[in-house]
């Protein structure tokens, strides 16, 4: 059956290898920060302990370990004990085992910092910001970035000469230099824009005009630093894609039949975009951790800000569910992009049907 | 009156650095209607270089020199590129080009190619007509319509895509076709198909006349009237088929055909003799005979004066010496 | 030989050797020229840059001129290292796998895929957040030439599967050639000089995830990089007192470099394949 549906094969395939990729980056997920000794303990218990006698510190340290599934717990669900009387931790594994079912329920678990706190809630709160920020940037960047240097590689000429070098300069610089640098001149030397936050510090989330416009304000500097760098980017190697499909011997033969200009630009950008869209989906997991970055330069309050102020907090759980996330959004942004591939190009449809790689 | 005159063209390449090379040094020659005119040659002599300036339109780094090209009387060289691609290209002169079977649009249907063509040329075209318009003349040159319209490039076969190309490349009724190595790289099944597929458009009255390059002598003496014979980027003989092939002038074209492997009866025993040497790097001034490094008969004066076309037995030779 | 002087023709080229090569030079010799001391507080927080110190003050009062001067050398050396190792592993299974072909193929090419498509970013911070202690400088390398190396695997894969169908190791193999005989006098000269831009971009993409995750924090823990500097300037609030040049100047630094290694890369890449020839 799947044999008869090239496109319906297409997509299977590639289903099942992003949720293999998935597979693996939830192990790696969770394997990877307990590469170190450090006992994730220690931190709550340095915020909440001190000040009381050891019999009660380690009383409310066995609590959290039970809390946060790291000893083994009885039938009564207390703690298992060995025969010393110490706590008998759970093993990795099964921690492991633990993790996968609360993540298929929903529940990445309790913040340490923000005990007693939900990561979910805290990711919930963050994400809407985030989105709001992001999927346009990285939308429009990506499309004006593209439309640019096919522009550029048409004309050459003046525009090429000066757009190059700029687009190349906007492209050395990392996310969030050019951010720091914007917030820097019009932010602080000339105090156009606001450099914090997402809305003014006075105000509360409602609907009002006020607060909307306040919202909007506080977008630009942050929409900007990722705009212009990611355009940048893609306008260098759209310009790249271009000049070479303009050497290709179909647009040559285009010519020599006298087909019109435009016809033969629109040829070179729809074969142009095809890679183009494949280095999108390779770098799209940077332009989301870049635009994070950015983020958190601008105090703006998305999954960036979370993230570091998890980072520098120590706070296991929400860096491992906003990382998870991230993941995912990165896994299924690729997915989209491949199934766009597939529909556009009619030679990777007619490789997967052909059953070759 | 000729439908297709060449008038001492010189054509260059320029290079990074700015230097001209001359590519082709002074062609002439003219075409009358209904002639197939064979080009042969070594590869790298300049065939391809020569036909794509005779089109009117230069990609670059290739550009005009001097000298002039006329259809039907109308000279083509000089005019706007405006002028060239909506009145010349594909209308008077139509190109067959080297490598036809890759050179259709990956990401576009056969049918789309065709009709980008044939849009570009008239205002006001009715889709429907149009497609039907292509169905009728790809019927009519007997191609598997339905299958091949329809499809994109990757899934037909070279030999198929080869002759998509002659057939798009002639939708709209050129005076003047020229074939740049129409069969090369293809099986012989499937270059027997592909010229049949010009006999046939030529006998459908569909084009007239024809330029015919290859580096296969044989295969000419089937298809063409006249054959030229070019060395490094000039002609060095030009007359009938017949002449060129079993009666040789020039040492180059003598050489050539003694170089050649021919199941013609009584010559299968001869073997082949190869060409010694290699031709003349182009971007420095030659004095003298072109040949002269590889020619067998090659005299001291060969290598100082310049040779100019003579009539030699009926047919432009390019040779002080040659009888 | 030739293709090194046509090289140096290319302004690009030379634009961008020149660059690069100068900030090596300053983060080589300049601390035997200019006292470097990034322990001792010589001034005022944030002091502006003035006769005594060039570059003023960071937030301790350290001289900012040494900071950077540290900060470069160490970004650099990241950068080199990262890339290094990121470009040698890649290279060596990306020449494995497009050579040998077959299921080794196929397996690493699976792995690649897979590691591509996870996003880097997560996982420097996933791998650098467990390790507190301890984060040197070669440590940070090591960690972004191991989540690198899939760029690297992949590009190299692609044309050493395309060389390997090429016919003049055909013939090779023909004649009898042993394997590493081929791989070494046939495949290695043309890999070279792609091997050399993949490395030179390895680079230029270490020292931005070096200045990347040391921004955030995670960064070498007991040294000074320009990440670093730029990381203190946003936690000291050195934005908002207008401290510029606690963050702009080690912000040029990076840019420069990795502009410069990219001329270098597009230079070479317009030397090499002559298509992209105006």
């Amino acid at each position: 059956m799947l044999k008869r549906y090239p496109t319906v094969r297409y997509i299977v395939t590639r289903g099942g290898w992003y949720f293999l990729t998935f597979l693996v980056a939830v192990t790696l997920n969770f394997f990877l920060p307990r590469m170190g000794k450090s006992n994730p303990i220690d931190i709550i218990m340095a915020k909440v302990g001190g000040g009381l006698d050891t019999k009660a510190a380690q009383a409310k340290e066995e609590a959290y370990l039970k809390e946060f599934g790291l000893v083994e717990l009885d039938a009564q669900k207390n703690i298992r004990r060995s025969a010393d009387g110490k706590p008998v931790r759970t093993p990795v594994w099964k921690q492991f085992r633990n993790y996968v079912g609360m993540c298929l329920r929903g529940d990445l678990g309790t913040s340490f910092l923000n005990y007693p706190k939900k990561v979910v809630d805290i990711i919930k709160q963050a994400i809407p910001w985030t989105i709001a920020l992001q999927l346009p940037t990285i939308i429009f960047g990506w499309i004006i970035g593209n439309v640019l240097g096919a522009l550029a590689a048409y004309r050459r000429g003046i525009f090429d000469g000066v757009f190059f070098p700029l687009a190349l300069l906007a492209n050395a610089m990392p996310f969030f230099a050019f951010g720091m640098l914007l917030m820097y001149l019009f932010a602080i030397i000339w105090p156009i824009f606001p450099a914090v936050g997402g809305y003014a510090g006075n105000l509360v989330p409602t609907l009002s005009w006020t607060f909307l416009s306040s919202m909007a304000y506080h977008y630009i500097l942050p929409f900007f630093s990722i705009f212009l760098i990611l355009a940048g980017g893609q306008a260098i190697g759209m310009r790249s894609m271009c000049i070479y499909e303009l050497g290709t011997d179909y647009v040559k033969y285009a010519k020599w039949l006298g087909v019109r200009e435009n016809k033969i630009l629109m040829y070179m950008f729809r074969n142009a975009m095809l890679p183009q869209l494949t280095g999108l989906a390779l770098s799209i997991g940077q332009m989301i951790g870049g635009a994070l970055i950015t983020e958190m330069i601008f105090s703006y309050p998305g999954l960036g800000m979370a993230l570091l102020t998890a980072i520098q907090g120590n706070d296991y759980p929400v860096i491992q569910g906003c990382t998870l996330l991230v993941t995912v959004s990165v896994l299924c942004a690729n997915f989209i992009v491949d199934i766009l591939i597939g529909f556009l190009d009619p030679r990777v449809k007619a490789g997967i049907a052909g059953g070759g790689k | 009156m000729p439908i297709f005159e060449v008038d001492n063209l010189h054509l260059h390449y320029l290079t990074r650095f700015g230097a001209k090379i001359p590519a082709v040094a002074g062609v002439t020659f003219s075409m009358e209607k209904g002639e197939v005119l064979g080009i042969a040659g070594e590869s790298g002599c300049g065939k391809s270089t020569l036909v794509n300036g005779c089109m009117g339109l230069f990609i670059p780094p290739l550009w005009p020199t001097s000298g002039n090209v006329r259809v039907d009387g109308e000279s083509i060289m000089g005019r706007s590129p405006k002028d060239v691609r909506k009145n010349i290209l594909g209308r008077k002169v139509a190109m067959i080009p080297q490598g036809a079977f890759n050179s259709l649009n990956p990401t576009r249907k056969i049918k789309d190619q065709a009709a980008d063509m044939i849009v570009s040329h008239e205002s006001n075209v009715d889709k429907k007509a149009l497609y039907e318009r292509l169905r009728q003349r790809f019927d009519l040159i007997g191609m598997e319509t339905e299958k091949v319209l329809g499809a994109y490039p990757i899934q037909l076969t070279a030999g198929t895509r080869q002759r998509c190309v002659i057939g798009i490349s002639t939708l709209l009724d050129p005076k003047m076709v020229i074939a740049d190595e129409p069969t090369s790289a293809l099986d012989v099944t499937t270059q027997k198909a592909v010229i049949r597929m010009i006999f046939d458009l030529l006998d459908k009255q569909i084009f007239s006349t024809m330029i015919f390059i290859t580096h296969e002598l044989p295969l000419l003496r089937h298809v063409a009237n006249r054959i030229a014979v070019m060395y490094a980027g000039e002609f060095v003989e030009l007359g009938t088929t017949d002449q060129v092939i079993f009666d040789p002038r020039h040492p180059y074209t003598k050489a050539l055909m003694g170089a050649m492997l021919s199941a013609e009866p009584g010559q299968r025993q001869r073997k082949p003799v190869a060409i010694e040497g290699a031709p003349p790097n182009l971007a420095y001034p030659i004095s003298g005979c072109r040949f002269a490094e590889r020619c067998p008969q090659v005299r001291p004066e060969c290598r100082v004066n310049k040779q100019e076309i003579r009539i030699v037995a009926d047919r432009q030779v390019r040779c002080d010496y040659a009888e | 030989m030739k293709l090194l002087l046509n090289l140096l023709k290319t302004p690009m080229f030379v634009i961008g050797t020149t660059i690069f090569f100068g900030t090596v030079l300053v983060a080589l010799f300049a601390p035997m020229m200019y006292h470097v001391d990034i322990i001792a507080r010589v001034g005022m927080p944030y002091m502006p840059p003035g006769k005594e110190h060039l570059l003023g003050t960071n937030h301790l009062g350290v001289d900012m001129m040494s900071l950077l001067i540290k900060g470069l050398g160490s970004s650099l050396y990241v950068g080199f290292l990262a890339g290094m190792i990121a470009t040698v592993t890649g290279t060596l299974l990306g020449i494995y796998g497009g050579f040998k072909g077959g299921w080794q193929d196929d397996f690493i090419t699976l792995i690649t895929n897979l590691f591509l498509v996870i996003p880097t970013f997560v996982v420097l911070i996933l791998i650098s957040s467990s390790l507190k202690e301890g984060r040197s400088l070669a440590l940070i390398a090591g960690i972004i030439g191991a989540t690198a190396w899939t760029w690297s695997a992949r590009a190299v894969r692609a044309q050493s599967a395309s060389i390997k169908s090429r016919d003049h190791i055909a013939l090779a193999r023909v004649n009898g050639e042993g394997t590493l005989k081929i791989v070494v006098k046939q495949i290695l000269p043309y890999l070279f000089s792609y091997v050399f831009m993949v490395f030179i971009m390895q680079t230029a993409s270490g020292i931005l995830s070096e200045a990347c995750i040391s921004m955030i924090g995670l960064g070498p823990y007991d040294t000074v990089s320009l990440g670093t500097i730029l990381n203190e300037a946003m936690r000291n609030e050195a934005l908002g007192d207008g401290a510029w040049w606690a963050f702009i100047p080690p912000m040029i630094l990076i840019t420069i470099i990795v502009f410069a290694l990219n001329f270098i890369n597009t230079s070479m890449e317009g030397v090499f394949n002559p298509r992209l020839r105006k």
